[in-house]
């Protein structure tokens, strides 16, 4: 197992250990549902369930008995839960960080794969500090630092792929990778959003919360905007490259179902707005405490919300690949969609 | 072009960079209020020109009498059950079996606020807003209109939920976390109405005199809970039971029920019983739309004796008025059998405008006798199915006004 050394832009095809883009692949299948079950943790309270770290009641994480573990309440199956995929998660991390060391070439994503594993850490003593401190700051910060190491590593996902290897430079279109870059920013600034509306302080003032989710849904429209023109734009210029077209495409559909699931949200957890009062169904609708629905659909609100970050830092990652500076393509026939020039 | 797109692009980043500190920033905690600390009433405070140093004092008693969210309290008198108080207080936990406290916390009070005062942080959006569990005063219930709800009042209220209201239904809680969270409202509804009651008395001082340094405070404190309490303990006895032998008998025939449901529309559009003058001549809830409930009132009335007070500095929410009930969508708030309606015609619905139409004994002049309301029962009932005899055009209920 010789280490690539050389580093040259046509690394070739049978030079390229494909290990570390499979580690990085399993370490997305293992993020992804690490996710859902944090937010999950917090949809139903169950933070507090264990209330020692690193150690579950006293056992260490991994000798904790699996029968009480199993059958025992549904806080505890999900916070030890979710603390056995994180650990899960944090060993594929070192794994992933050994197999770049060893199998890639290139610097910068040997050290990202380090940044990985302390990023993974970080988070690790975050969650930990948060039982421990039973603080609810500390799990605001845990819960926009997790879709942050999502986004970590989708960039190792990427970067590692053949994809990335052989991509061939193109004339820039400048819009389109400045879109690209600034909807992913947008996507994770929704996110912290999200997270300050989620984990509103039993103290603040009413006026706080209304704030923070107005600014929520004002935001959700700008992103709504730019996730259409950037539908657009990456047909028009990049129509011969399923690997823009097909995140742009999924970016569109993800965006259509976080809007109908942030309005499903509301609905599941303070009711239909009093202005729907003549509506049948709303004059009747009782929320349900604790339900199954109310649980699952605000979790997947929150997991869309990870997914549409990842979703759209692919197509940024690949666009700003394929973009060569130095030429300008000829732009035939641009239009101008909301005000963007597409 | 180009150079305008580049520096629009930097323009949207660096707004988003800052957003996202920002919001970071916000993160860390400043602004933040601590979160287990009861709020003083400070709509009482203001209007009966508490000083500083009286609110020290308010709040001095009051902890004596009833302790802190994380380390409630009750003195004897106020007859609450201490175990289920220390179940529901505190901070949100649980333990290997499943045994959970903190439930009110968990469950309540983004809503009702950590203080009860309905005024938590997520209340500001939602109509009708939380309820205000300070002042004693209950919606829907099966008692007498000023009476106190009994315990199984509220857990109908907790079951069912408040249909068309952001208060949900707790029925997949088990029935020991109901019992804790109905004990810990009815405490927060107690420590509430002391407040009240302490700044009352306070008023009364002399200048300078702060209640919690007076020698008899603790006589005082006692005798204010156990009023408080006994109005409680009473509720069960205040129980609207309707005579069974007025009540109408379960085999009636459709003809039967048809003279009553007539007897029924009558009243509703008459003088007496005068339901049009609110939920109007459709029933579609359109008449008087500008009046306010109770709790709205009080934030008017003081907001028009003090019109630079800032409300919100208070931690009132902003003033809003109440629609009285389209009749015609057969969903009942307070339950839907007969005898729920019944209760509600009877004494009306407490806090909101909404009058009780019970004579006040069998041989008053005013009000309407057992059958009447029954009859009003029969015509509510049937108003979902009943076709509108008005043009269309009188049909749409108009836009809810707010202030
Ligand atoms: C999503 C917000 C929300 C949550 C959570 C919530 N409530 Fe409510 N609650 C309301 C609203 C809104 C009302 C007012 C309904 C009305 O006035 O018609 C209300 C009313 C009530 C009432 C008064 C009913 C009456 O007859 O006047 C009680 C008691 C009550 N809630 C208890 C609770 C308890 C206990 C919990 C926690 C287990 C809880 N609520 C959780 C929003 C909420
Ligand atoms: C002063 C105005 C007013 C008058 C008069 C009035 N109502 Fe109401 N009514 C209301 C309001 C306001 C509500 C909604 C209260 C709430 O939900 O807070 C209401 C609600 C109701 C409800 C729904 C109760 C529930 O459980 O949801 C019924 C039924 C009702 N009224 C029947 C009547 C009848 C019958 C009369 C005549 C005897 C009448 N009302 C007179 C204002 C009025």
């Amino acid at each position: 197992m010789s280490p690539v050394v050389a580093h040259s832009p046509a690394l070739s095809k049978l030079s390229q250990s494909r290990w570390p883009h499979r580690l990085a692949a399993a370490l997305l299948g293992l993020t992804f549902p690490l996710i859902w079950i944090g937010s999950l943790v917090t949809t139903t309270q169950a933070g507090m369930a264990v209330p020692d770290w690193p150690n579950t009641y006293g056992y260490n994480l991994f000798l904790y008995p699996w029968q009480t573990w199993l059958w025992g309440p549904w806080d505890l199956l999900i916070e030890h839960g979710h603390r056995l995929l994180a650990s899960a998660v944090g060993l594929l991390t070192i794994a992933l960080a050994v197999a770049l060391f060893c199998l890639d070439g290139r610097r910068w994503i040997r050290w990202l794969g380090i940044v990985a594993v302390v990023g993974v850490i970080g988070q690790g003593v975050l969650g930990g500090m948060r039982v421990l401190l039973d603080d609810r700051t500390l799990a605001k910060l845990h819960g926009c630092a997790g879709p942050a190491f999502f986004a970590l590593c989708v960039a190792l996902w990427v970067c590692t792929s053949m994809w990335w290897t052989n991509a061939k430079r193109r004339p820039t279109t400048g819009g389109l990778e400045r879109l690209t870059l600034i909807t992913a920013l947008l996507s994770y600034v929704q996110l912290v959003l999200g997270a300050q509306v989620r984990h509103i302080a039993l103290g603040a003032r009413p006026d706080v919360f209304q704030m923070l989710v107005v600014m929520h849904l004002a935001l959700a429209l700008v992103l709504l905007a730019h996730v259409t023109v950037l539908v657009v734009r990456t047909v028009h210029h990049r129509r011969d490259q399923p690997a823009l077209v097909r995140p742009a495409m999924l970016l569109g559909v993800l965006m259509t179902v976080q809007v109908g699931l942030g309005l499903a949200t509301w609905v599941v957890k303070y009711g239909s707005p009093a202005w729907l009062a003549d509506w049948g169904w709303a004059a009747g609708y009782t929320v349900a405490a604790d339900s199954m629905l109310q649980a699952m659909t605000v979790t997947a609100h929150v997991a869309t919300g990870s997914l549409i970050l990842a979703v759209a830092l692919v197509l940024a990652l690949r666009c700003w690949r394929l973009a060569d500076w130095g030429r300008q393509a000829a732009v035939a026939g641009s239009a101008t969609l909301l005000g963007v020039t597409t | 072009m180009m150079k305008a797109n580049s520096s629009w692009f930097w323009a949207r980043c660096g707004l988003s960079g800052t957003l996202l500190g920002m919001l970071l920033l916000g993160l860390t905690g400043c602004g933040e209020a601590p979160p287990a600390r009861f709020r003083l009433n400070m709509v009482e405070m203001v209007s009966s020109e508490m000083s500083r140093d009286q609110q020290i004092g308010i709040a001095n008693v009051l902890t004596a009498a009833f302790g802190t969210p994380d380390e409630p309290f009750a003195m004897a008198e106020a007859e609450l059950d201490l175990k289920k108080l220390k179940a529901a207080a505190g901070a949100v936990a649980s333990d290997q079996l499943g045994n959970e406290v903190g439930l009110y916390r968990r469950h309540c009070a983004h809503c009702h606020g950590i203080s009860g005062d309905g005024a938590g942080p997520t209340a500001a959006f939602l109509n009708p807003y939380p309820r205000d569990y300070r002042q004693g005063v209950y919606k829907f219930k099966s008692t007498e209109r000023v009476a106190r709800p009994t315990r199984d009042d509220l857990r109908r209220v907790l079951v069912e939920g408040v249909p068309g209201t952001a208060m949900p239904s707790f029925r997949l809680l088990p029935d020991h976390q109901l019992d804790a969270l109905i004990e810990y409202v009815i405490y927060l509804s107690m420590r509430g109405e002391l407040e009240q009651r302490l700044v009352a008395e306070t008023f009364d001082l002399d200048e300078g005199e702060r209640i919690d340094q007076l020698p008899e405070v603790a006589e005082i404190t006692k005798e204010v809970v156990a009023e408080i309490g006994e109005k409680w303990a009473q509720a069960s006895d205040l129980v609207i039971n309707p005579d069974a032998d007025l009540a109408p008998p379960t085999d009636r025939s459709p003809a039967e029920l048809a003279v009553s449901i007539a007897a029924g529309r009558e009243l509703f559009h008459g003088e007496r019983a005068a339901c049009v003058k609110c939920h109007g001549t459709t029933a579609l809830g359109d008449g008087e739309t500008t009046d306010f409930d109770d709790w709205n009132k009080r934030l008017f009335k003081l907001s028009e004796s003090k019109p630079d007070l800032d409300l919100a500095e208070l931690g009132a929410l902003p003033v809003r008025t109440i629609r009285p009930r389209n009749l015609r969508q057969g969903i009942y708030r307070g339950g839907r059998r007969p005898l729920d309606i019944y209760r509600r015609i009877h004494a009306g619905i407490n806090g909101s405008p909404m009058p009780g139409s019970a004579k006040a004994s069998p041989d008053a002049a005013v009000g309407l006798a057992a059958e009447e309301i029954w009859n009003l029962v029969d015509y509510v009932q049937s108003l979902p199915f009943d076709s509108l005899s008005l043009p269309p055009e009188q049909l749409v209920a108009p836009k809810r006004e707010r202030l």
